[in-house]
């Protein structure tokens, strides 16, 4: 079942993600990259954290996207042209990514014996909520984090509101 | 019980759209797509941190997943 559900959705994510780098034009990107959301929210759901897939399939794949399809129409960006490309991200690029690609996945199949085995639903399992749990651990003992992380995306409302505002003569 | 999966792959899985994020970071000629690839970038490791979360059973570091 949890072998099925990865492959399926593992398949599909990094085909959304293949995708998402040989299309040309934006909003098949963008339709691409939810592909791959919705398919990482399955992934999430079959470790354990369903909250974090709901979570994912809303925010990402209903807000981020909308916004990213929106921001595509607005501009009207088209097709985009065919360059020759910097010839520094084809040198540095894509072997560049490559090699991140490598040394990750050597490390984590060198470590495999060490990093077990998941399965579905994980300790969860055992009654636990997952959203209760999230919250007890959220508003005790990472409660510094979450109000500096509030801090921080009103430092975002405020640079966007200031970037936005028209100069008056 | 059926076949399990073993961590490793998840990670591997993690890695993989990490490098699709980066290689189309690089190649991508518009702002959006580069921004798209950017937010590729940011589920990979939120993937990876789902995967640590689920091997320690500790919920604190999918606390910390965020855009």
């Amino acid at each position: 079942m949890q072998l099925a559900l990865f492959i399926i959705f593992g398949a599909l994510a990094v085909a959304g993600a293949l995708n998402l780098l040989l299309q040309r034009h934006p909003i098949n990107s963008a339709l691409s990259l939810v592909v791959v959301m919705m398919s990482l929210a399955v992934l999430y759901w079959s470790l354990g954290a369903e909250f974090l897939a709901a979570a994912q399939v809303i925010v990402y794949s209903g807000a981020i996207m909308v916004l990213f399809v929106f921001v595509i129409m607005l501009l009207n960006a088209g097709k985009e042209e065919k360059t020759s490309g910097s010839r520094a991200a084809y040198i540095a690029g894509f072997p560049g990514a490559a090699a991140i690609f490598c040394l990750l996945s050597f490390v984590f199949l060198s470590e495999q014996k060490a990093l077990g085995v998941a399965n579905l639903g994980g300790h969860l399992n055992s009654g636990l909520n997952n959203i209760e749990e999230l919250s007890r651990v959220l508003f005790t003992k990472l409660l510094l984090p979450f109000e500096v992380t509030s801090v921080l995306i009103l430092v975002a409302i405020l640079g966007a509101v200031v970037l936005a505002r028209k100069e008056d003569q | 019980m059926a076949a399990q999966v073993p961590t490793a792959y998840y990670l591997v899985l993690a890695a993989i759209l990490f490098s699709i994020g980066v290689g189309s970071f690089f190649i991508k000629r518009n702002l959006i797509t580069v921004f798209m690839s950017i937010e590729l970038m940011l589920n990979a490791v939120n993937l990876s941190f789902v995967t640590f979360a689920h091997q320690w059973h500790e919920v604190k570091a999918r606390s910390s997943s965020s855009s």
